[in-house]
């Protein structure tokens, strides 16, 4: 177990060196970017991101994808968004938004889960249903004039110079976990993800974990598509379109493997801020936004490589060891068969 | 052993299903037909013919994603290089001042060395597919969207004003009525069809979906195999692309960004497994026709709007999967089993 331990505090301190390095050469090249406002403002800024790495991490801690969370922020942004705008009342709109993203999570979680189809099929089918919606519901029209309040309580601050979006998310992220690392069924998620057939052998619900996961996952880009009306103050229809490969992208920069059983939210909210800097750090080193997609394209390429070459390595190693082990403790055999896995 | 006779009976009972789901798709496409024609008078099988220009990237695509699914693979970069091979030969074009046979050509290799990318990080450095053909299609596009940049035409506008000798790929009539984008079409089917059930290469794309190990011990080499689908869907692509490009007139970074589910949506649809090892490139290519039918028949004959066209490919997508997922279950067809039987019986 100290080992596992071990492996998981490393894969968050190469992400953290990394974020690190990074702003580090940026800094060199612009000294502008290492200002503290300007770092609590990519803290800041990366707060939708974070809502949304850590919401699906819950689906790749256990081996599955949901390609369906930035659909889901664009509805949930629409739908809030426009009863904010007709007056209802806060907490209604809210909740609302929130019950639509948990919908949605259960429906994922039944196809996936329950009856055991491919999740990047099912949530790309849940993909298109909802994107679809999204025109239908707005007429593809935008959704405007947002109420003052909602747009200005982006801009509250409440730790210092950090915004109350960010604080609030960090301490949600915080406590969420240690849910998954200190208790009996925090640590579910990644037991199934690490070994599917065992966890089922060992009497853990596999199925129900994976639905809360895919629950967990709507609920998470729900609030984050709150959160994004309120600070962008506009919603399009295609308002969060291509998040989902994203925030993806931010959970591989924080160390969680996509085949599951392996990394932490804590590793996914510094992939996130790494992902979310990208646009921010193109701006400080003179280049235009047109880099983005590619700049993208080629930091989740080359992470997700070594990252499987990481792992092929370790498992070579891994296999290796097991097999002196072995050797060292029984008398060589001829024509055994030696079965790893 | 056990194991090999219900190996056995379950490859037999796949083989009729795939009978039978052609079959199904069939009628399936008719009862369209059907339901659009009663609809709008104006829905008629010519106006079919000479309007697939909308929907014939969606099935060259497919076809060729066909070889990657059935290998286990998924490619979800396919619509991104559609826009990458456009651009491509808008601008090695005008701005390179290349021929217009030599701009195609190029953008064919650029397709391919995009497929050959992510096969090689799939088939060598055992990524997920789906991870590097995600990371693929954000690069494809940035790279596209760059290209664009360097021509003198800005890039909202699309290059055009091609030569008379391009645009007419996907402008040619023969006999005046069956249009050349369904002539590459059927000629596309034939050749996938022969390289996909009657080719050597074809029974190792197989044989790699369905038991990777046991290719590879019985002396194909998997890992090329996998890099070599990608490669071909990277082809279909770049053909999609050049067709679309023919067609519109006008060479856009950003054609095709549309296109990832109604692919995957045809190839599930058509009765490729995605776990990989089972699926034909007839059954995709009746599905692409099915959901091609749909994106032009529903506008057309019952006036709805072509951005909420991802609701009903989506919902054709899950019904298919769900159905399947339910059918195989033996819980749920026993209880059918049982309905049928009390039904026969009352």
């Amino acid at each position: 177990m100290s080992l596992i331990k071990k492996i998981t505090k490393i894969r968050e301190m190469s992400s953290l060196l990394f974020l690190v390095i990074l702003f580090g050469v940026v800094g060199l090249i612009n000294s502008d970017f290492l200002t503290p406002t300007s770092l609590i403002n990519c803290l800041n800024d990366s707060v939708v991101f974070t809502l949304l790495a850590c919401g699906i991490a819950f689906t790749i801690f256990t081996g599955e994808i949901d390609v369906s969370i930035g659909a889901i922020l664009g509805i949930t942004a629409a739908v809030t968004s426009t009863m904010l705008v007709n007056g209802s009342s806060w907490i209604v709109a809210v909740m609302v938004g929130i019950i639509i993203g948990a919908v949605i999570g259960i429906f994922n979680g039944w196809g996936v889960a329950y009856l055991g189809i491919p999740s990047l099929i099912f949530t790309l089918g849940t993909n298109g249903i909802i994107r679809g919606s999204i025109y239908v519901y707005t007429k593809g029209a935008w959704v405007e004039n947002l109420p003052v309040w909602f747009t200005k309580l982006s801009q509250f601050k409440l730790v210092g110079n950090l915004t109350a979006y960010y604080t609030i998310t960090l301490v949600a992220v915080i406590a969420a976990s240690l849910i998954l690392t200190r208790t009996r069924k925090g640590k579910y998620f990644i037991a199934v993800g690490d070994n599917a057939s065992g966890a089922t052998l060992v009497g853990i619900p596999t199925k129900k974990t994976k639905m809360l996961a895919y629950i967990l996952s709507g609920v998470f880009a729900a609030v984050a598509g709150i959160i994004y009306s309120s600070r962008i103050g506009f919603i399009t229809p295609t308002a969060g379109s291509g998040y989902e490969m994203r925030a993806i992208a931010a959970c591989v920069l924080g160390g969680i493997s996509l085949s599951g059983g392996l990394g932490s939210l804590i590793g996914a909210s510094i992939g996130a801020i790494i992902m979310s800097s990208v646009s921010r750090i193109l701006v400080f080193l003179g280049f235009s936004s047109d880099y983005d997609n590619t700049i993208t394209g080629v930091l989740l390429i080359t992470i997700v490589v070594v990252d499987a070459l990481a792992q092929n390595r370790s498992a070579i190693k891994n296999r290796r060891q097991r097999l002196m082990a072995r050797t060292a403790l029984l008398p060589p055999a001829k024509g055994e068969k030696q079965h790893e896995h | 052993m056990n194991i090999n006779s219900s190996l056995i009976q379950f490859r037999s009972s796949i083989k009729s299903t795939v009978k039978r789901w052609e079959t199904v798709l069939t009628f399936l496409l008719l009862s369209e037909f059907i339901v659009f024609s009663l609809a709008n008078e104006k829905f008629t099988f010519a106006r079919m013919l000479l309007s697939i220009n909308d929907i014939i990237s969606i099935c060259i695509i497919s076809l060729f994603v066909t070889f990657v699914m059935v290998t286990g693979g998924i490619d979800i970069q396919a619509g991104s290089i559609v826009g990458l091979t456009s651009i491509v030969i808008g601008v090695s074009w005008q701005d390179g001042g290349m021929n217009i046979w030599g701009a195609v050509i190029v953008s064919v290799i650029v397709a391919a060395l995009c497929g050959a990318l992510s096969g090689f990080f799939v088939a060598y450095c055992g990524v997920q597919p789906m991870i590097v053909t995600l990371g693929g299609s954000f690069l494809f596009s940035g790279i596209a969207l760059l290209i664009s940049k360097i021509s003198s035409t800005e890039s909202y506008k699309g290059i055009s004003g091609f030569p008379d000798s391009f645009t007419q790929i996907a402008k040619y009539k023969l006999f005046g009525v069956i249009s050349s984008q369904l002539l590459i079409f059927i000629a596309l089917i034939i050749i996938c069809y022969f390289l996909l059930h009657k080719s050597k290469y074809g029974r190792s794309v197989f044989l790699v979906g369905v038991n990777h190990e046991a290719s590879e011990y019985s002396g194909i080499n998997s890992r090329l195999v996998v890099m070599s689908t990608y490669i071909l869907s990277g082809i279909g692509a770049s053909i999609a692309g050049i067709v679309l490009t023919a067609y519109l007139g006008t060479a856009k970074s950003d054609i095709g960004v549309t296109f990832t589910l109604p692919i995957i949506t045809a190839v599930v649809l058509g009765g490729t497994l995605s776990t990989g090892g089972k699926g034909s490139i007839f059954g995709t290519a009746l599905a692409a026709v099915v959901i091609g039918v749909l994106r032009f028949g529903l506008p057309l004959s019952f006036k709805i709007s072509t951005q909420y066209l991802d609701i009903p490919v989506g919902i054709l997508l899950l019904a298919v999967v769900i159905g399947r997922a339910l059918a195989s279950n033996p819980k749920t067809s026993a209880f059918f089993n049982k309905l049928l039987r009390k039904k026969s019986v009352g």
